[in-house]
Parts: C-alpha cells; structure tokens; sequence
C-alpha cells in the first residue's frame, strides 16, 4: 500500500518536471523566435527594442501551448524523461517530440549564428583580404633584430610558470590531505573542514588566472610579480584538487596493515598513503608546469610581465614584424615545453 | 590470553555482522577461524585489534577490555597485536627492509621514521625476521617486485617486527597458489610453535584446517556455530556449516 503511494507520488514529480521543461522549451522558443527570426532577419531592425514583458509574454505563451500539447505525443518533457511509451522496434529520434527536439536545435543554431556575427562577405571582402595580406606578410618576415629583448622576456615567462609551480606544490601537498574525502570525512569535524577547503579551492578555481592577474595587478602592480601571483593561486586550486583525488583512489590495504601496526596517524598517511601517490603526483606537477608556462604568456597579454606583456606592447603599435618573431618565440617554448613534460611523464610511468 | 564475550557488530548500513559471539584463546593456540565468505570472520578478526570498532561485548586482550580504548592506549595494544592479509598490504615501492622496519613504527618517533632513521638494533632486528620467513639476500628488493608467497612472507616478517603477542591472519592463502600456501601455512606454524605466537587464523580450505589447527571455530551469519577439535569436523558439521550443496575441496 505504501509502495503504491510512493510510486504514485514519484509520478506526479515526475510529470511536474516534464510540465516545467515543456513551459521553458516552448518559452525558449517563443522568445528566440520572435527576437532573432522576426525581430532581427525579417524586420532587420538594427536596434529592436527589449522590455522585460517580453520574456513574461514569452513564458505565458510557454504555458499556454505547453497544456496543449502537453497530453499529446509532442511534449518534449514527457518523452525525455521516459514517460512516453516507446515500443522496442520504434526509435525515440522518430517520435514526434523528438521534432520539438530538433526544432529547438535548429533555431539555437540560428541564433548562434546571428549572435556571433558570423560574416562570409567579412570574411571574403577585398579590404579584409588586404589587411590579412599585410599581416600574415608581416607575421612571416620577423624582425630579427629584437630576438634579444624577446629571449628575456620569454626567459621571465618560464622562471615565472616556474616559480608559481614551485612555490604552489608544498601548499597544495598538504591541502591535498585535507582536501581529500577518504582520510577527513570520518568525523563532523574533518568533513566541515573538508567541506570548506573544497568550496574555497572550486570558488578560486572558477575564476580565470587571467582575472586573478588582473586583480593582482592591481595589488602589486603591472609586472611578472602579479602573474605570478596569479599563476601561484589557481596551481594551488588546481593541483589540490588532483592531489586530493589521487589520494581517494589509493589502495586502502596498506593504510590497514599500517594502522593494524599501532602505528600514529601521522605515520599511517606517510606509510601508507605517500608512496602511493608519489609519481601520480609528479606527472601532475610537471604537467602544471608546462600548463603555466603557455598560461604566462597569456597573462602578459594583461599586465602580468613576461614576453606577453612584450607582445601586448608591440601589438598595440601594430608592429606586426616584432610581433611575428614574438609569437615565432611564444610556439617554440611551447613546443619545447610540450615535448619536454611528455618525455619527462611517460618516463616516470 | 584472549577472551570475548557476546561480541556485536553491526554496521552503520544497519547490517548485523557478529551476534553474540564468545569464545578464549589461551597462550599459543593456533585457532582457526572457517565459515563462508560474508559469515564475519574477517569483521571478528578486525573487531580484536579495533580496525573496525565492535557495537557490542567485550574484548579482554591479558585482561584489559580492548574494545574501550583510545588514542595512544588504542595504538599500543595494537602493537602487540601483529596482523597479515589476504592481499598482503605491504608498501608498494618500497624495498622487503623498509617493509619489515614499518611494523616498528609504534615505537620508533614519528619524525626519525619520516626520516628513515633507525637504530643498527631495529635493523638487526628486521634482518634476524627477514631471515626467519628465508627471504635473506632479498632486503633490498622492492617488495611488490615479489611474487605473491613471498610477499605474504615479507608480510609475516613485518607482524613480527611488531614482537607480537598474538598474530591475526585474514585468509593469508587465500590469493596463493596452492604450494605457496603450504610454505606459507608452515612459516605461521613455525612462527607459532618457536616463537610461542599465539595465532588466529581465518581459513577456507579445510584441508588445511586439518593439518595446521590447534582448534577450529566456525561461523555462519555472524553466529558462533561450531567450536571444536579439526578432526571431529565430519561430513555432518561440514554441511552445516558451509550449506546442503558444498562438496569439499582439497589441496595437497
């Protein structure tokens, strides 16, 4: 009798949500529909105007036509979530909401298209093939005679991604402990810390080190300190995380016979856990490294030091030659560090 | 030596492992533990050196109730208890000698043993066990470059580095071919009438129980069912035990 009662509750949840994914799909496509197709290709109005009754209006249409179709084969909820029955030599993809399906692909992709102004008339017009022309010519015809000034700045990069890594792997050895479910969610006390570290660390992970840089920029000032600074914070966030989930994958039979020694938990985590994790964690630290590297150069490209910042100065002067032989530069240590932390990984296996 | 009363475990799933169950070991017994796999011989074994936590009775280890202990009290009787796996647990990538040394850790400071520093005593010590399980020339091998009989012996090599009053062995044969097991079997039965190691032993094969146990017990559902002499075990207690369809295996 309870059974019965769950099922029937469980039902109605789930018909609920497909009413909810009806409304919103049917909404979706309302709204696009008459801002993109009507509004923009049709009309071609360059500045249409935007209220927000009309993502209101879009949502009462949504119902509207969802409670018509929503009895019918054509809900779309009803059918991704299984409550359309599907005899076995039928495929879903015939069904007819799968066209309500494909329809709201299609005008997604329309949309995409016309939100990012995708041009061939750009793309294929005479000025733009001439500006491409003295660009790439340019690109192609380095100006050699900065080779030197390129080097130290590409030298600050790599001592930079250097010392971020560096100086992230202590912290976040430790961290990985904590940050680890296996050894901290025993208790309420290691969970809640568990639980924090690893809000803390997705939080700072979240946020680009493209904007750490710039906000570091600020703090310390424009140059390689704040990069690195930058490149330090999200290798901390980074490497915990791969750190910690090495460490929830070990094999807990030596963290037992460990244990089963008397030894301290200090010791069952040296014992038993470390020599577990010690080349997993050096591939990952290396590979870092080489993720850092190219990561400088990008953040050079706002203020952060290095041969990006080179490259931001040259490009903003539209000195295209020096910034051919910068990006020529950029694409070897790249490649070097590519080749180098790929030999350096496969020989630690 | 060691005595439990009305042991329980259930576990926090709600699953009712071990009911009731008491039984004693005296001073140098080599006790075999039978039952089918999930009857709770591995939990007992874990119940008597606390690596999981008993929900209910007593254990009484030379008379102080285990079962209550904590911290550094908790660590120091585990030390006295020495215990090998069925999968051997050694540390991987470490050499047989770094093994045998980490079951001294309870008595050798946290800081000297993350600093690899140990006395020419602890050494000597590993080198005399290391040549008791016959694994002499091997201390410098990377112990998981082993094969499986004699990564079991680094394993006993280990418990005994521990100078243990008693030693646990969860089904030690039960991943060896069955030649390695007979060493194996005969190096803990060494281990126990020379060294005068009280032994706790789960076993699967019977034949085994006969050659090598002092006195059996068995379980089924968590239930202490049988508790006796190997030999009295007939066909009768064998199909009580193991279920109205098993047919018994031997190994030679």
């Amino acid at each position: 009798m309870q059974k019965k009662v769950a099922k029937v509750k469980n039902k109605n949840v789930q018909m609920t949500k497909a009413f909810i994914l009806d409304v919103l799909a049917w909404a979706y496509m309302a709204l696009v529909g008459y801002k993109v197709i009507y509004d923009k290709m049709i009309l071609d109005n360059r500045y249409p105007e935007f209220s927000w009754k009309q993502p209101l209006y879009a949502l009462y249409f949504g119902v509207v036509i969802a409670i018509l179709f929503f009895f019918t084969n054509f809900s779309l909820g009803k059918g991704s979530l299984g409550l359309i029955k599907i005899r076995d030599e039928e495929s879903a993809t015939a069904k007819p909401f799968a066209l309500i399906g494909y329809l709201l692909i299609i005008l997604t992709f329309v949309t995409g298209f016309y939100v990012s102004q995708v041009s061939l008339k750009e793309f294929f017009s005479a000025q733009g093939l001439e500006g491409a022309k003295r660009i790439f010519t340019a690109l192609f015809h380095p100006n050699w005679s900065i080779f030197e000034q390129g080097l130290f700045a590409a030298i600050e990069t790599i001592y930079m991604a250097f010392i971020a890594t560096a100086i992230a792997i202590p912290i976040a050895f430790l961290l990985g402990f904590i940050a680890a479910r296996n050894l901290m969610a025993n208790n309420p006390v290691g969970f809640f810390i568990y639980t924090a570290i690893r809000t803390v660390l997705n939080v700072s992970r979240s946020i680009e080190p493209l904007v750490w840089a710039i906000i570091f920029s600020v703090w310390v000032g424009i140059g390689p300190f704040s990069g690195m600074l930058a490149l330090c914070l999200h290798s901390i966030a980074s490497l915990t995380k791969q750190y910690s989930e090495q460490i929830e994958s070990v094999d807990d039979g030596p963290i037992e016979a460990m244990t089963a020694t008397g030894a301290h938990p200090i010791q069952i985590v040296w014992f038993g856990v470390v020599p577990q994790i010690v080349l997993p964690y050096l591939s990952y630290t290396i590979y870092r490294w080489d993720i850092n590297v190219r990561m400088a150069t990008v953040i050079g490209l706002v203020g952060g030091g290095g041969i990006g910042n080179l490259l931001m100065q040259y490009q903003g002067q539209a000195r295209w030659n020096e910034v051919g032989l910068l990006v020529i530069l950029i694409a070897v240590i790249v490649w070097t560090m590519d080749w180098a932390s790929s030999v350096i990984r496969e020989a630690l296996k | 030596m060691l005595e439990i009363k009305n042991l329980n475990k259930v576990y926090p799933n709600g699953y009712h492992a071990l009911h009731d169950i008491s039984f004693s070991v005296p001073q140098g017994e080599f006790l075999v533990v039978i039952g089918l796999s999930g009857s709770g011989k591995s939990t007992m074994l874990r119940c008597i050196n606390r690596l999981h936590d008993p929900t209910g009775g007593e254990i009484l280890f030379n008379g102080v109730d285990t079962t209550k202990l904590k911290g550094s009290a908790l660590r120091k009787i585990r030390s006295e208890i020495g215990m090998i796996f069925q999968h051997f647990n050694l540390i991987p990538r470490r050499s047989v000698m770094a093994n045998v040394l980490s079951g001294n850790l309870s008595r050798t400071g946290i800081m000297k043993s993350i600093l690899g520093i140990y006395s020419t005593e602890e050494r000597e010590r590993a080198m005399k066990y290391i040549d008791i399980v016959g694994l002499r020339g091997k201390e410098k091998n990377r112990a998981d470059n082993l094969s499986g009989g004699q990564q079991q012996r680094v394993a006993i090599a280990r418990a005994l580095m521990q100078n243990p009053k008693i030693l646990l062995a969860d089904e030690p044969v039960a991943s060896l071919d069955p030649a390695t097991s007979h060493s194996v079997m005969q190096y803990l039965k060494k281990v126990n009438e020379e060294l005068g190691v009280t032994v706790i032993c789960n076993l699967h094969f019977l034949s085994l129980v006969r050659q090598y146990a002092h006195r059996v017990v068995a379980l089924k559902g968590g239930k202490l069912i049988y508790d006796g002499k190997p030999l009295e075990i007939n066909e009768e207690w064998f199909k009580t035990i193991y279920g109205e369809d098993a047919v018994e295996v031997t190994i030679n």
